[in-house]
């Protein structure tokens, strides 16, 4: 992570390189038209702003040259002196020279002396004669100087999209000669091919590097958001920022965008009370709000934090009964977290009248639908009266994807290891049959299974009812969670866990909405991704 | 509620060195210009309590643009920030209505002693009128 310090050091860098190549231009044109203001006017303001960086920087040999250049353009500029003669000769130095220790800066070198640049600068400034080097008159011949580009490049984002795209395509290949050169037996194409492995990898990472971006630079536009829907709601809320310097992929805080507007303004709308509210409860005036960033192993966890009225768990249970989610019997055996699952239904929202920022009909299903786009989670913790947390779980890099793969009739599948829970086997006699569902007992939680090859090969109708004696041996069962909803998953066999590339299905197979894409393995075969979310849903519509 | 400042600087070092003094401290910035003409248009959009004014800007002076603000928002608190060797424009700014003004390079408890100072007079106005 980047200090303050080392941060202001880049951006005085940066700019002083940009000013020095603006001075040099602009002492060009004042040198072809004397009287040309706007060179003038730039020139001066250049030197002012350089004069005050540098000595906030320290750097006062550099603020000491810019600030009597920056006097003798102010005379320039109030006609007390003109631009010719000896003084044209003085100032071209006083660029080069202010370039020159720019550069010695930047580089951590010392930076010449310039006494008698100073010398001949307080001379100009008393309106007496410089005493100029030979080679000085001729400001043409300046041999010695160089021509610096910034040291910063601004990339359109889609070029960058491109380069991981064929990184991409490139990690497949690369897996597929390293299997290759196994099967063949060569040590030298295994030697080679490792290093292609790990130069792969190296490559792969940098990509990934560069995409990343502070989630500070989203954060940073919420005060104003937050302000302006607190006037409008007619709340008081104190907004805390924490992590703003947690790195993540630049497309995906452009994808949360939008869904980390939605949480923030349903926090103040819905979530904080009004100022009288608060009292009448006991709470502080100010509602509090928080936006927090942090890394959990590969993962960033964004959280929307309020100390708002909370989610009240029975009126979320009885609406979901109302909108005919969950029958009334079952909705009383539901926990908590099973009950505001219900939230992120589509169309469920629980405001009870439209305001203008928030309850607009666009629901949580929205910002759902945002995260799952990107493979991750989204969670909901609240306490009545005390407040509400939502948790956007987060791949920090869209490039590659823990995976679980497995086999099932002979071919391979993977599921994406942001939403798998456990893998377990399981005898026969560890499932029962309830209500024609299999369920497992797992850890004091009634888990519902299903066999993946049925939910799979049946397109129409509803699922038989799951039959016991069907069952034989050992079963592999992968548990899969997906909002706060378990579902086990009998497959052939597990095979192992890998990174994979996921690449989007072409048409017309992207109408197949179960998988999320597919990804080529070493051996050359291709393995389709199992979109967890769409295969939840297909459960539980078709659940006898 | 917290003070919201207006930051106009063309160079984008001293922004980030002010607007992180002034985030440090407690303040909301609530916009950073970079020249005279985004200063007018942000100034009246955000309606900050405080505007810090660099008194050199690209495309008119400070005081210029600090006329502008005057006209338009006769209350809000503007700090004018210059360098050594302009006490002519810093004059004619606080003539102008300019509530108090910077030397750069200012130290951290420089500029919070002054923006903290410019409205606390604020706070007394108000309670006064």
């Amino acid at each position: 992570m980047k200090s303050r310090e080392e941060e202001y050091r880049e951006i005085f860098m940066a700019e002083a390189l940009e000013y020095y190549d603006a001075m040099s231009r602009h002492i060009s044109e004042l040198e072809k038209d004397p009287n040309d203001e706007k060179a003038l006017h730039e020139l001066f303001r250049l030197m002012h702003n350089l004069k005050a960086n540098a000595r906030a920087m320290g750097f006062n040999d550099i603020g000491e040259v810019a600030h009597r250049m920056e006097t003798i353009f102010g005379l320039i500029r109030s006609k007390e002196r003109t631009f010719s003669g000896s003084l044209v000769p003085v100032l071209f130095t006083g660029v080069d020279t202010l370039g020159g220790m720019i550069r010695a800066v930047d580089q951590d070198e010392d930076v010449a002396n310039a006494d008698q640049l100073l010398h001949n600068l307080d001379l100009l400034v008393e309106g007496e004669e410089p005493i100029l080097e030979p080679d000085e008159k001729n400001v043409d011949e300046d041999a010695t100087r160089k021509l610096e580009l910034s040291d910063l490049v601004y990339i359109q984002i889609k070029k960058l999209d491109h380069l991981l795209n064929l990184v991409g395509e490139l990690i497949i290949d690369r897996d597929r000669i390293l299997t290759l050169s196994q099967e063949i037996g060569s040590p030298a194409l295994q030697a080679a091919a490792s290093h292609l492995f790990r130069i792969a990898d190296d490559l792969q990472y940098s990509v990934m590097d560069a995409r990343l971006v502070n989630v500070g630079s989203l954060f940073n536009k919420f005060p104003r958001v937050v302000r302006d829907v607190a006037v409008a709601e007619k709340k008081e809320v104190e907004l805390t920022i924490i992590g703003q310097d947690i790195q993540i992929d630049r497309n995906i805080l452009q994808i949360i965008t939008d869904a980390l507007l939605h949480l923030v303004r349903n926090a103040i709308g819905h979530g904080l009370e009004t100022p009288e509210e608060r009292v009448r409860a006991g709470k502080p005036e100010q509602g509090s709000l928080t936006l927090s960033a942090q890394t959990e192993r590969d993962d960033v966890l964004i959280q929307v934090i309020d100390d708002g009225k909370g989610i009240d768990v029975e009126q979320v249970r009885r609406k979901a009964v109302e909108r005919g989610l969950v029958s009334a019997e079952a909705s009383r055996s539901l926990d908590a977290n099973a009950v505001r699952a219900f939230l992120f239904e589509p169309g469920f929202s629980m405001a009870k009248e439209v305001t203008d920022i928030s309850g607009r009909g666009v629901g949580l299903d929205v910002v759902k639908l945002a995260i799952d786009s990107l493979g991750g989670q989204l969670r909901v913790d609240s306490t009545l009266g005390q407040g509400t947390t939502f948790t956007l779980v987060l791949p920090t890099s869209i490039a590659v994807k823990g995976a679980l793969l497995f086999e099932l009739e002979e071919r391979s599948y993977a599921i994406p290891l942001m939403h798998t829970d456990s893998v377990v086997s399981l005898q026969p006699k560890e499932l029962h049959v309830v209500g024609g569902i299999l369920m497992a007992r797992l850890l004091g939680e009634n888990v519902p299974v299903v066999d993946l090859r049925q939910l799979l090969h049946n397109s129409d109708g509803a699922l038989l009812p799951a039959v016991k004696a069907e069952l034989q041996g050992r079963q592999d069962i992968i548990i899969v969670n997906y909002n706060n909803r378990k579902l086990g998953l009998i497959v052939d066999r597990f095979l192992r866990q890998q990174d994979i590339v996921i690449k989007p299905m072409s048409k017309p197979l992207d109408m197949i909405d179960l998988f999320g894409g597919v990804t080529l393995l070493g051996s050359g075969q291709v393995c389709l991704v199992i979109d967890v979310p769409a295969l939840t849903r297909l459960f539980l519509a078709k659940r006898p | 509620m917290k003070n919201r400042i207006l930051i106009v600087d063309d160079s984008f070092y001293m922004r980030t060195m002010l607007k992180n003094m002034l985030t440090d401290a407690g303040y909301e910035v609530v916009g950073e210009a970079a020249n005279g003409q985004q200063a007018l248009e942000m100034a009246s959009a955000t309606r900050p309590d405080l505007i810090t004014l660099d008194v050199i800007l690209p495309d008119n002076t400070g005081l210029d643009v600090l006329k502008g603000i005057r006209q338009e928002q006769p209350d809000v608190k503007v700090v004018m920030c210059s360098a050594v060797g302009q006490e002519v424009i810093v004059n004619e700014a606080l003539e102008s209505g300019a509530t108090a003004y910077i030397v750069k390079p200012f130290s951290e408890e420089k500029v919070l002693e002054i923006v903290g100072g410019a409205l606390q007079n604020q706070d007394s106005d108000s309670s006064e009128a």
